[in-house]
């Protein structure tokens, strides 16, 4: 990590004592400035109407300064962060949604608005029954919500499941749902529309736990109504997202992964499991594994749309590369493209030009 | 004995009254003008626009938790760029950029008739009689306190002469044996 230029302390130092303590974890000045704006907004609030006997709102808020010059993420001291239109709560033990997400969930929705005017052109039977939305490894369930509030003026119909191994995450998500419902962010709709379910979507579990596989819970939740193409699954659904642990243990210890993110937020959502090379699949690598699971049940669901969360380019690749070597024999009905491509793209959505993450997006041809 | 009852049924046959609202009920007599309609709110073409998030430096997703959720508005006919970091939220933040874009878009086109002057002529004047009010109670309250303090004045100063008076008298008693 570069040091900070002594000159930015200083001028740290001339603003308020509280200033070089948010330095510490921002870096810069214009960021430090405004969180310690957002945290006294905050702080402020937390005191109206001012009680007595609790500590005043300049006492909390340097208590929540010294937080933030530990480490602890933002989001955990303020208790929530906003995700497209959605109030999210946060708390320790769910990571946290990132604004990339965000964009990746923004353009997914995008398709799918996009996909169904071309089928409403041409009539098909298969309009009949609701739109499906799968979200594998949900976490705060920030996806499968935000999705529900993009598509909701578009489509009545809809089942959104959001899956998580981690119990914490689920009893956060289901608290979100009924969070940004009581805010009237989400239509009331959504309560009948979003659920949240444990599973374990690697299927590598202790066979002591009981957590459900996920095969079991899309037979319940997703079951095929049509058995007329004559394929073998039992499920299936329109839209599969997913952003699931996608980092290596190397890139955990070896700098790249930021302090704050290594000390705070859980490492179950951020590495995958470390599973034996004998036991992997061929030429996969071990933080790959999650996509190796979720293309499979892509495919077994016939989902029309998949968007995969990817760490970076080259991730994004080895996952398009995946794609390929499981569907060689039907390589023409699908269109992959990892987003954002563009020039104009990156830059729109704030991405970096050659680093950070990307999405890998899987369109099946009809 | 029946005629009183009829009475009555005609009174309670009679419809109700609508009840004047009490919160509503006004005790000036002059009327509420309403305010001078401002004119209505530019409309910018999306085309005109490059909108775009800018997160600072490095790269994101789950290995970084940043907070930098600033947005960045470029028009490109006008040339003027807006950004703004006001919240945490980047779809509050870009909304908050566009108005603030098309009030500068509007000044720059219109002038002394965009919606941003016309809102500070409005808080001008207000202000200005506000601060008339203002001396004027002053002056008024200055008048009478010059009048209340002049009574008092007088009040001591009468007061004076008899706490004077009463020396006076004892002076000429002491005066008295000494002459």
């Amino acid at each position: 990590m570069p040091r900070i230029p002594t000159s930015v302390l200083i001028k740290a130092y001339q603003g308020t004592p509280l200033l070089p303590l948010l330095l510490q974890e921002c870096r810069t000045l214009t960021s430090a400035r405004n969180e310690l704006r957002w945290l006294r907004e905050r702080a402020l609030r937390d005191n109206q109407p001012p009680r007595l006997g609790s500590p005043g709102w300049r006492t909390r808020l340097k208590i929540m300064c010294q937080q933030r010059s530990r480490g602890v993420p933002l989001q955990y001291i303020l208790g929530d962060q906003p995700f497209g239109d959605l109030e999210i709560l946060c708390q320790r033990g769910v990571l946290i949604p990132r604004s990339d997400t965000e964009s990746f969930t923004f353009q997914a929705a995008h398709l799918i608005r996009q996909m169904a005017l071309e089928s409403n052109d041409t009539p098909s039977p298969r309009r009949q029954r609701p739109l499906r939305v799968l979200d594998l490894c949900t976490g705060t369930g920030c996806i499968a919500l935000l999705l529900h509030a993009l598509l909701a003026p578009n489509f009545e119909d809809m089942q959104i499941l959001g899956v998580d191994i981690s119990p914490t995450a689920l009893t956060l998500a289901q608290k979100n749902l009924a969070h940004n419902m009581h805010l009237d962010l989400l239509t009331n709709r959504a309560v009948t529309q979003v659920h949240f379910h444990r599973a374990d979507v690697l299927g590598v579990g202790d066979e002591s736990e009981s957590v459900p596989k996920i095969q079991e819970v899309l037979r319940e939740y997703f079951p095929r109504l049509e058995n007329s193409d004559g394929s073998a699954s039992e499920f299936e659904c329109d839209l599969l997202i997913s952003n699931p642990p996608y980092i290596s243990t190397a890139d955990f210890r070896n700098g790249t992964t930021s302090r704050s993110v290594r000390r705070f937020e859980p490492q179950l959502a951020l590495v995958p499991p470390n599973t034996p090379q004998s036991e992997m699949p061929d030429g996969c690598n071990v933080e790959d594994v999650f996509y190796h699971r979720i293309l499979t049940l892509s495919l077994q669901s016939q989902s029309k749309l998949t968007v995969l969360e990817c760490g970076d380019i080259m991730q994004a690749r080895r996952v398009v590369a995946m794609y390929q070597a499981m569907t060689t024999d039907q390589a023409k009905e699908f269109t992959m493209e990892v987003w954002p491509n563009s020039e104009h793209d990156l830059a729109a959505h704030g991405f970096h030009p050659h680093d950070g993450s990307r999405c890998v997006i899987i369109q099946r041809a009809r | 004995m029946l005629r009183p009852r009829s009475w009555l049924g005609a009174l309670q046959a009679l419809p109700r009254l609508p009840r004047l609202s009490t919160q509503h009920r006004s005790f000036s007599i002059t009327p509420i003008l309403p305010a001078k309609p401002l004119p209505p709110r530019l409309k910018i073409n999306d085309a005109d626009l490059t909108v775009s998030y800018l997160k600072g430096t490095g790269p994101g997703g789950q290995k970084i938790n940043k907070t930098n959720s600033a947005v960045q508005i470029i028009h490109h006919p006008s040339g003027i760029v807006v950004k703004c970091q006001a919240t945490r939220s980047r779809s509050q933040n870009a909304k908050t950029a566009r108005s603030l874009l098309a009030d500068k878009i509007e000044q720059k086109e219109k002038g002394g008739e965009s919606r941003v002057a016309l809102k500070a002529e409005v808080a001008r004047k207000k202000k200005a009689s506000k601060m008339k009010k203002t001396r004027r109670k002053y002056r008024d309250l200055e008048g009478k306190e010059g009048e209340v303090l002049e009574e008092g004045l007088e009040e001591a100063e009468e007061g004076l002469e008899e706490a004077q008076a009463v020396p006076k008298v004892g002076g000429s008693g002491e005066k008295g044996p000494a002459s």
